[in-house]
């Protein structure tokens, strides 16, 4: 992360408590309500234990411990001790359970809620239009998926139970301190806002400085991280001295920032532990008073210290949660923000299913218009047909629009200006799992897909059968290669597709086009190189994939393009020239000369 | 542990600072201990007495161990922690200064990931056992023994078997460790999972979406999500295990109290209120056991990461100055004095990268006369870099010898060797620092504003330098504005010439320039340098056309012909049927794929940038 990203991370948001985001969480909080009526349960449980042995304590000093300080036969008094202790014994054994309970408790509350929001935030993204991705780094996102979701963890566990039963805590024991003894109870109160007000004074000023050595760090080993991939020039310009000097600044800045940490730090401990000690010296002013002048036992004084205790710990956390629940409410708003985010294709109101017959389709493109960056058109005006039954091949250099053609046929994208129509209903206005559903494609990119080679090639559609899916791969040339495999169609594929070699996955990708019986066809010829037998059988199931087919074939073959019906030749979003391989040939423009490089090339290499 | 000691001695650099942060810590401690003596002192009394003036006195004393106890804490945390920053902060420098003179060669075989690391977490790691674990240590070195003497003193028996629990706790963590260890392990294996599963849907989301593979993606990803969760949740029951024992072992100890403490206050053999002291001292104890816990806990890490750190400190840095290297100060004492005049000569030079498994140039010879161009062509990996690299004596040859102006380069200064070179990288490097100051980079010396201008003219970038936000003084790079390809070449050939050099090296750095800047630039350079020596690695023959030898290089980095542009042409070959390749390529404005400007944002490139490449 550069320190830049590190910087606005922090600054989304400032509040500590954001009403509306947390209601929005609640809703992922709902399925797992029992959780969290049980983390509530184990934490009041170790509450009241707590609370319950420190009455214990009360009771042995106020009891056989007093009365046996002016008696002579100690047995009766050790007896009722031992009955004493025998309960606190079992009651810390109780506790002890209670904690493990605690601990397992909440973290399983805040995975499961976190699972729920995790699984939702992926769905959400992967189902967003192309437009999401362009633009935004796949690491932006990823970071949505994982450390954001990770911070909104804490936010569970540490962060909102825990939190809210401090509070309870702290009132309740502000209560019960009324009902021990009533001055200890009004001195208590009136100095520990003192301790509050230390931990919370402390925590803003303990993030500012947090954040300022963290966005020096950032810098400094960004620097590193330049200088290393720069050494070569750095050495050959004979720079070390003048790098080494700018190091050592950038190591003062971040040595400053550290200081004024460690001041902070330094600073808080012992204040805190004074306030305390001056909570701790009134309470102790008023007990002793209280005690000579008899109106409270040393046991009642006893408990109080104990109870005082547990009163301090959650005081002293408190700026610490602040913190987290802040942290955790920036990486809420950013989730939010991208589940707020709705995609610009739309399903249409009422989608059409426009009805397959016999013939295959007709695709036309109208005066299409599009660019992906606006002030940058990749496509200027292109208007073609696809005839029923026909293969349109699309050549052109690098960046002269092909794939965006693709692109808008799929509704990845969708068009500017124009349309796009099949068989005379315009693309957007068909229901899109239908309209994709519909194609026979076959993508540059390999195989994705973990799971069995069928899988890959059924993808879930329940129009594929045995006998399509074996009429499919004899059709592709494929059937070998399957045969050949342990398991045959059963067998596990490598997710990055490693069982198959490239020209391999090419006849599989067709034959999985050819399963669903398709009558559009978009081919994205590969452009890797394969041997000379594999070659052979790729073109000929391309021709059969073809064949009888509506197709938009992007074409880097030879055969390919001389196989078809008509030749688009696309210069910078534009169609430039139009016809058959044989007619652009004698022509002799743009065409001619790039089959003249592209394949006598292809013959020395 | 030995090499823990060794990096202690930097701390000791700073002894006064250190030392006074040392002895704050059992005053401190002591004071912390007093308030609790005194305070179950006072409540003992107040149990048997009938009247409270001396209370006064009391407070007045707690005040002052409160104050005692906080200055002294402040001071051990602010001069501890602040010294063990210098520390670090020193470290890190020497780590630096090292590594950017260590040669070519272990960069070249080190994976950057890991060299950052030993300076950034492996640093870290020891500093903080040094440094706050060894106060944490110390702190709890001192109250423990402290605590357990003076509840000996009170009461022997209590005070021997209310440790008991402790080393019970002791034990259990002892046997959770490995277990949570293993969990946590697994836990960031899962994670790493739905981060790899996450960016691969992301990245592929055309496929994914193309093929309607939505909802098996996101089941496939709900079962990743599920695994780490139930990762999670185990882990979570190993902590709640810890938890309760660290807890159960301090309640325990009060268990004890309240047993032994009861029956001997019964019997008075003790008084009351010492039990509070028992008491209150166990609370005292308890964060300072923990920190123990956790120093041991560190420490292995620690000792790793020491063992890192050093490592790199010992690294050999075999390209040193023959004036350096003792006895042979004697042959090299000629050269350096004759200023470099640029004359190049390789003489039968080999040359095999450590990692490399075949040599990358095999038998080369050339001379290049001072004032001449050599442009060195071939294909992809056939050592056109490699034999620059040579000439800056980034490498050092595995055979034969590579000589400048007569003299072997192992026998000159290795400054005067780089100081007369200038240096354009293949993959036009600049700072993320103001455009000049890029510039400025290559000079020896400081350079005018006039002369910056001028070396911007020279590098044809006038016009560009001059729409930027700033001019000249605009930031480059991420967080600056970002340049294009070929601005970035242009703008490291202005650096390059800053420094006036005899030698100029221009490894392939006008790939990414249309023909007509490649020639304005060329003719600037020849016209602007005289009686420079020039070599030229590129991929585009036009690029070297011009030159008065052409050096031809096979693919397995042999050479195969030298000549000048009409000899190649004329005897035909590699060279001629590139150069019609290339020519013809020109003329129909497609790009090459090696030669397209690459993605306008540095670093990530997104799906459209994947797209339009495409």
């Amino acid at each position: 992360m550069t320190a830049g990203e590190i910087d606005a991370d922090e600054l989304v948001a400032s509040k500590v408590w954001d009403h509306s985001l947390f209601q929005r969480l609640l809703e992922f909080v709902h399925p797992h309500k029992r959780l969290f009526a049980a983390c509530f349960t184990v934490l009041s449980l170790l509450f009241a234990a707590e609370l319950l042995g420190t009455w214990i304590w009360r009771g042995v000093l106020d009891g056989p411990v007093l009365a046996a300080q002016e008696a002579t036969d100690k047995g009766p008094y050790l007896h009722e001790l031992y009955g004493w202790v025998g309960g606190y014994v079992a009651l810390l054994a109780g506790m002890t359970v209670l904690r493990y309970h605690e601990t397992a408790l909440l973290n399983r509350t805040g995975q499961a809620v976190v699972h729920d929001l995790r699984v939702r935030v992926f769905q959400h993204i992967q189902r967003l239009d192309l437009r999401f991705f362009d633009g935004r780094p796949t690491g932006a996102l990823v970071t949505r998926v994982t450390s954001d979701i990770e911070n909104l963890s804490e936010l569970f566990t540490s962060g909102v139970i825990v939190l809210v039963f401090d509070v309870i805590k702290v009132i309740v024991l502000l209560a019960y301190l009324f009902f021990l003894d009533v001055n200890l109870a009004w001195v208590t109160v009136l100095t520990v806002p003192l301790l509050i007000g230390v931990s919370l004074a402390f925590r803003g000023g303990a993030r500012t400085a947090h954040r300022e050595v963290r966005a020096r760090l950032a810098r400094l080993n960004g620097y590193l991280q330049e200088v290393l991939s720069g050494v070569r020039v750095v050495q050959v310009f004979r720079r070390e001295e003048r790098v080494s000097a700018r190091f050592r600044d950038a190591l003062d800045q971040y040595f400053q920032a550290n200081k004024r940490t460690i001041f902070l730090f330094a600073l808080f401990f012992p204040a805190m532990s004074l306030a305390v000690y001056i909570v701790q010296g009134a309470a102790l002013w008023v007990g002793v008073k209280a005690i000579t002048g008899q109106t409270l036992t040393y046991g009642q004084f006893f408990q109080y210290w104990l109870v005082l205790t547990m009163l301090v710990r959650p005081i002293r956390d408190l700026g610490e949660r602040y913190n987290i629940l802040q942290s955790a409410f920036a990486s809420a708003e950013r989730i939010f923000q991208v589940l707020d985010t709705r995609g610009r294709v739309h399903e249409a109101q009422h989608p059409r299913v426009p009805p397959r017959t016999s013939r295959p389709p007709h695709i036309r493109f109208e005066d299409v218009r599009f660019e992906y960056v606006p002030g940058t058109p990749v496509l200027k005006g292109v208007t073609f047909d696809i005839p029923p039954g026909r293969t349109v091949a699309v050549v052109g250099a690098t960046g002269a629009g092909k794939s965006t053609l693709v692109n808008l046929l799929l509704r990845f994208y969708d068009v500017d200006a124009g349309r796009i129509t099949l068989d005379g209903i315009d693309v957007r206005e068909m229901a899109l799992s239908e309209l994709r559903g519909r194609f026979g494609l076959v993508l540059q990119e390999g195989f994705l897909f973990a799971g069995s080679v069928r899988d890959n090639l059924v993808m879930e559609r329940a129009e594929v059968d045995d006998d399509a899916l074996a009429e499919a791969l004899a059709t592709a040339n494929a059937a070998d290669l399957v045969e050949r495999l342990e398991g045959g169609l059963e067998a596990r594929v490598a997710e990055r597709g490693a069982t198959f070699s490239t020209g391999e996955r090419q006849l599989l990708a067709i034959a999985r086009a050819l399963a669903g019986r398709p009558d559009l066809v978009v081919l994205d010829e590969a452009t890797a190189a394969v041997d000379s037998a594999t070659e052979a059988r790729i073109e000929a199931a391309t021709r059969r994939l073809l064949t009888g087919r509506s197709a938009l074939v992007i074409a880097h073959r030879l055969s390919t393009i001389r196989d078809a019906d008509e030749i688009l030749v696309m210069h910078l979003g534009e169609i430039r020239e139009r016809g058959t391989h044989d007619e652009l040939l004698a022509r002799g423009g743009l065409y001619a000369r790039l089959h003249a490089l592209q394949f006598e090339e292809a013959e020395v290499a | 542990m030995v090499l823990l000691w060794q990096f202690f001695q930097r701390f000791l650099r700073y002894r006064a600072t250190l030392g006074f942060g040392l002895l704050c810590i059992p005053l401190a401690q002591l004071a912390d201990v007093a308030v609790t003596i005194l305070i179950g002192n006072a409540l003992e009394r107040a149990r048997l007495a009938d009247s409270s003036e001396w209370m006064n006195k009391v407070i007045l004393w707690l005040a002052v161990y409160a104050l005692v106890q906080g200055v002294f804490r402040f001071y051990q945390r602010w001069l501890i922690v602040v010294v063990s920053r210098q520390v670090e902060v020193g470290l890190k420098q020497d780590l630096f200064d090292k590594l950017v003179r260590l040669p070519f060669a272990f960069h070249d075989r080190s994976r950057s990931g890991d060299v950052v690391s030993r300076l950034t977490s492996d640093v870290e790691a020891v500093r903080m056992v040094l440094g706050p674990g060894l106060m944490y240590t110390l702190g709890a070195l001192v109250i423990i023994p402290i605590s357990l003497v003076i509840l000996f003193q009170i009461h022997a028996t209590l005070a021997l078997v209310m440790v008991l629990p402790m080393f019970a706790m002791g034990l259990t963590m002892k046997l959770v460790s490995p277990r949570l260890e293993r969990y946590s392990l697994a836990v960031q294996e899962s994670v790493a999972d739905i981060s790899h599963r996450a960016q691969e849907n992301f990245a592929g989301v055309r496929v994914v979406q193309g093929y309607r593979r939505e909802n098996q993606q996101a089941a496939l990803f709900e079962s990743t999500s599920r695994i780490n969760r139930d990762n999670q949740v185990t882990l979570g029951e190993a902590r709640g295990v810890t938890h309760a024992a660290i807890n159960g072992s301090f309640e325990m100890t009060f268990a004890v109290i309240l047993l032994l403490g009861g029956m001997a206050a019964i019997d008075r053999t003790m008084p009351v209120g010492a039990i509070f002291k028992f008491i209150d001292l166990t609370i005292k104890v308890f964060w300072p056991l923990i920190a123990i816990g956790w120093v041991l806990g560190m420490l292995p890490r620690a000792q790793a990461s020491a063992q890192r750190i050093d490592e790199l400190m010992r690294e050999a840095n075999p390209i040193e100055d023959p004036d350096s290297k003792s006895g042979s100060t004697a042959t090299s004492g000629a050269a350096t004095i004759a200023p470099i005049q640029g004359r190049i000569t390789f003489e039968d030079v080999s040359f095999q990268y450590p990692r490399g498994n075949r040599p990358a140039l095999a038998h080369i010879s050339f001379d290049v006369p001072v004032g001449s161009t050599l442009g060195i062509v071939g294909p992809t990996g056939s050592g056109k870099t490699t034999i620059l690299n040579l000439v800056g004596r980034l490498f050092d040859t595995t055979s034969g010898r590579v000589l400048l102006d007569g003299v072997p380069v192992r026998e000159l200064p290795l400054s005067q060797v780089r100081g007369a070179l200038g240096y354009v990288p293949q993959d036009s490097f600049l700072f993320s620092e103001r455009y000049e100051d890029n510039i400025r980079f290559g000079a020896e010396h400081e350079l005018t504003d006039a002369e910056i201008d001028a070396l911007i003219e020279l590098a044809a970038m006038t016009e560009e330098v001059a729409r930027f936000p700033e001019g000249k003084a605009t930031v480059v790079g991420e967080r600056g504005v970002t340049l294009s390809g070929g601005q970035r070449q242009r703008t490291c050939i202005a650096r390059a010439l800053a420094r006036a050099p005899r030698v100029l090296i221009l490894d392939d750095c006008l790939s990414a320039v249309d023909t007509e800047t490649e020639r304005q630039l060329l003719h600037s350079l020849s016209a602007a340098g005289e009686g420079r020596t020039v070599l030229v690695a590129a991929h585009r023959l036009s690029s070297v056309r011009d030159a008065d030898q052409i050096l031809v290089l096979s693919a397995d980095g042999r050479p195969e012909a030298i000549g000048t542009h009409r000899d190649l042409i004329a005897a035909g070959g590699w060279y001629a049927d590139t150069w019609e390749r290339q020519q013809r390529r020109e003329s129909l404005g497609i790009r090459d794929s090696l030669v397209d400007e690459g993605p306008l944002v540095p670093g990530q490139e997104t799906t459209a940038e994947a797209e339009a490449r495409r």
